[in-house]
């Protein structure tokens, strides 16, 4: 990709330059991938209002008039969500509607709105505070052994970023808001997915580290280098048995089919982790699966977990998944990126690391359309002396890394779109606050 | 049973075509015969009344699972693992020798597990109300409990290959690759088989269901930890306590985790929670599951879980005694009944025991044998074992007769005639 991601440019320039990109292979599979995931469509204007949860019914009036105006000013936006579903920096904005909905986009950029002072670690300081213990407390009653609970509890310290059950809450409450009103809590089972989403993740990375012999993580010492590797690896079965019993505890068989998905995804981005593709742009495209499979999908899919849980129906469970994703994928390519130019001090764990495991990520797959000798690097894994350091200084000279962050911000720019389709409230500022945190974090 | 699928792909190319060939059509469902049951018939067939017992069971609720199914020849993933599992091949890692004991290793055949509850499901039948498109008439059982048949198998298959890993904890291992790689595609494909087993439950759309198994997996990984170990996780016999206690099981709360400290140090519970946690839950609660998936009282599902549970205990016993018969020699494991009532009988033997504390290799395999030989281990296990068949095959009595009792009955007994 020799051409350039204008930045900072008018949109519609933007948008059509980047439509013209000549070395266009990559792009059309990108799109065409992301297409294929973004399929949801809406034709009709929104609706997904349903007035009962449990014992509570909201006041019925004023809440269809209040979907009327809802739903009028929606429809511009409503109206372009076909195409815009499958909007990509590579696809052509073949009608108005796009454009427009791209420039309003582009207002409503993550951090360039003053008012979003929300910090949603703050808004939800309560709420996470308690996930922790009540993971551990889970965890504690699963058994009765002291050194499989020390285990399994090591990465539960309270020194994660715990992203996945911010979001989740954040969405819970978001959207909990959005077909209840005031009437509205934080429901005693989507309390439970944000819980199990940071279970399941803690699971993975367990295994991860066994995998992957990493020496450090969120600045301590690793599990792996801490206990013996087959403990290790039971410890995480056993996270994730507790995860699963809590699952089945919701009684919900949509949700369980819903998060047991997350589980077979990230099982399946691991194993595509370890081939690697011939060609170029099935790498890009075999990049962006596995990255939706080990990173989006846990994110996606608790999201739209909490959101059914609320009650709501499939439009609205489908657009908080797509914020899910595309906050997810967003959130791994900044990953990637930080994996270059972050110091291990700030990331708790050291960089260059994905080089090291021999993994190609978006900055070196963008760089290679430029410095073509990444190619074999790429496919002998970077294994040979000097590969890394090469590999490195490749991807700074190149526009890899300002090519990742663009992508990763249109993820983050649709991830915002489609949080404003929710009715406002403080927690939907937060999840338009949790994009521009995705997107501008510093570890 | 993917891995004995790898292995036949490595080490025995011919027996490949036998699984696709033996492709049966059950009602609705592919089935595919298993090139395991050939496979294990040549490599048993000193031991005739068993495998008698376990291909007649086979045919009377049709083929065991659809586990060697065609979509798992198809799958990706494991086409990915045989490729790797090839090139392990010639290093010492044990994951060959996990995926090798799956196909050969006769009595501890991942395949019977699921074949046991297939029997039990179609000797229990299942209450009138289930709607006949989710019966598989031909086998006398419902689809969803040959789903749950194949969840019991990966589930089991996905914890021994985990088992299987090595540890390279730094400093002490020699992570020299292959080892490393060897681990990565062991744990990955116990990963996949255990995400795979998430997702046929959760497809089952029974929480109740998803969560007893789930207790199930919970126990697996806890059993691992139960007692003193060595360097490499494998178990040594608590130190012997002079004071018994009685082992209790409350059958009433299955889905809570067991109690461990107690019953350390105390021959029969000890040998009783390690093997509940590390077969008798998983078995158990795959019959008490396959019993609620048919619709049947809570009473009735309890005593699958007791059938499960007992017929697994008696199958370990089983295991532990085969070292100690005439004319065995080798390793056996210190955890087995026979070591632990010796190590009762006689606590100075544990002397012995401790020098494995570092590594079971550590210990003198001679001296322990002469000591089970010699004191009264083997009889306790033997006494033990048939306790167990006995409490099993009571289970199996409240059932009305039926050809899936009587191929229960018969595996019970071959393992008696040991």
């Amino acid at each position: 990709m020799r051409r350039v991601f204008a930045l900072g440019e008018n949109p519609v320039t933007t948008v059509l330059a980047m439509a013209s990109i000549g070395s266009g292979r990559l792009c059309a599979r990108v799109q065409e991938k992301l297409c294929q995931w973004g399929q949801y469509t809406r034709r009709e204007a929104y609706s997904c209002v349903r007035t009962k949860i449990g014992s509570q019914t909201a006041p019925r009036v004023p809440q269809e008039r209040q979907n009327e105006k809802h739903s009028q000013s929606l429809a511009a936006t409503a109206a372009s969500t076909v195409s815009a579903g499958c909007w990509h920096p590579c696809s052509r904005p073949e009608i108005a509607g796009t454009a427009r909905s791209f420039s309003t986009m582009r207002t409503q950029q993550p951090g360039s709105l003053p008012e979003y002072q929300i910090d949603p670690y703050h808004l939800l300081e309560d709420d996470l505070k308690d996930v922790y213990i009540y993971i551990r407390d889970a965890l504690r009653r699963g058994t009765y052994q002291d050194d499989l609970y020390e285990i399994a509890t090591y990465y539960f310290d309270g020194h994660g970023k715990a992203i996945r059950p911010m979001v989740a809450i954040l969405m819970a409450r978001a959207i909990n808001y959005h077909i209840y009103k005031e009437k509205s809590g934080l429901l005693s089972s989507q309390r439970e997915v944000a819980m199990i989403s940071e279970m399941i993740h803690t699971a993975s990375l367990v295994h991860d580290d066994v995998i992957d012999q990493s020496d450090f993580r969120r600045g301590k010492p690793s599990v792996n280098v801490m206990w013996n590797h087959k403990k290790v690896t039971m410890a995480g079965d056993f996270i994730l048995a507790v995860a699963s019993i809590m699952i089945a505890r919701l009684r919900n068989n949509d949700v369980t089919l819903v998060l047991s998905q997350v589980v077979t995804d990230l099982v399946q981005g691991e194993f595509m982790q370890l081939g690697s593709k011939e060609t170029e742009n099935e790498r890009f495209a075999h990049y962006l699966t596995k990255t939706y499979r080990k990173t989006a999908s846990l994110i996606a899919n608790s999201v739209k977990s909490v959101t059914m849980l609320a009650g709501a129906d499939e439009q609205l469970a489908d657009v908080s998944y797509q914020y899910g994703r595309n906050l997810g994928l967003a959130f791994q390519l900044v990953d990637d990126l930080l994996d270059f130019v972050s110091s291990s001090a700030a990331m708790g764990k050291p960089t260059a690391a994905d080089l090291k495991l021999g993994l190609a990520t978006a900055p070196v797959l963008f760089a290679c359309e430029k410095y073509p000798e990444l190619n074999p690097m790429i496919m002998r894994r970077f294994q040979e002396p000097g590969d890394v350091e090469r590999a490195f200084d490749l991807v700074h000279k190149s526009r890899g890394l300002e090519q990742t962050q663009y992508l990763a911000k249109q993820h983050c720019q649709e991830a915002v779109r489609l949080a404003n389709l929710l009715e406002e409230s403080p927690y939907q500022k937060g999840l338009i606050v949790a994009a521009d945190y995705v997107l501008n974090r510093m570890k | 049973m993917s891995f004995s699928k790898l292995s036949s792909v490595i080490v025995r190319r011919k027996c490949l075509p036998a699984i696709t060939v033996a492709g049966v059509n059950f009602g609705n469902r592919k089935t595919f015969g298993t090139s395991n049951t050939l496979c294990t018939k040549l490599a048993q067939e000193k031991k005739p009344d068993w495998n008698r017992a376990v291909s007649e069971a086979e045919k009377i609720v049709g083929y065991p699972t659809s586990f060697l199914s065609l979509r798992w020849l198809l799958s990706d993933e494991i086409a990915n693992v045989a490729l790797h599992l090839r090139k392990l091949v010639g290093s010492n890692h044990p994951l060959l020798k996990t995926a090798k004991s799956l196909l050969y290793n006769g009595k501890n055949n991942m395949q019977a597990w699921g074949l046991i509850v297939l029997l039990i499901s179609k000797a229990a039948g299942h209450s009138a109300d289930i709607p006949e498109l989710e019966q598989d008439k031909a086998a006398g059982v419902l689809h969803s409990q040959r789903a749950l048949a194949e969840v019991t198998e990966m589930i089991r298959t996905s914890h021994l290959v985990h088992k299987g890993l090595v540890n390279l904890q730094a400093p002490l291992a020699d992570a020299s690759g292959d080892m490393m790689f060897g681990n990565k595609i062991a744990l990955l494909s116990g990963d996949y088989l255990l995400s795979n087993s998430c997702a046929e439950l959760a497809n089952l759309r029974n929480q109740e269901l998803v969560e007893l198994m789930s207790s199930a997996v919970r126990d697996l990984a806890e059993a691992e930890f139960v007692g003193p170990r060595d360097k490499q996780n494998n178990p040594l016999p608590a130190r012997p306590r002079s004071d018994i206690v009685e082992y209790k099981q409350f059958t009433d709360k299955t889905l809570e985790p067991l109690v461990v400290s107690e019953a350390l140090g105390n021959a029969r519970a000890e040998w009783t929670l390690r093997h509940v946690l590390n077969a008798g839950s998983l078995l158990g609660k795959s019959c008490q599951g396959t019993l609620k998936l048919a619709g049947h009282p809570l009473e009735l599902q309890e005593q699958g879980y007791l059938f499960g549970k007992h017929l697994a205990l008696a199958w370990q016993a089983c295991l532990d005694r085969e070292p100690f018969l005439p004319n065995v020699s080798g390793s056996f494991s210190l955890v087995s009944a026979p070591v632990m009532f010796t190590l009762q009988h006689d606590p100075t033997l544990y002397e012995e025991i401790e020098k494995g504390q570092e590594s079971v290799d550590d210990v003198d395999y001679e001296v322990v044998r002469k000591a089970v030989l010699t004191g009264p281990g083997l009889e306790f296990t033997k006494k033990l074992q048939k306790e167990h068949s006995t409490a099993a095959l009571e289970v199996l009595n409240q059932l009305p007769a039926s050809d899936a009792r009587t191929a229960l009955a018969n595996i019970i007994a071959a393992m008696q005639d040991l």
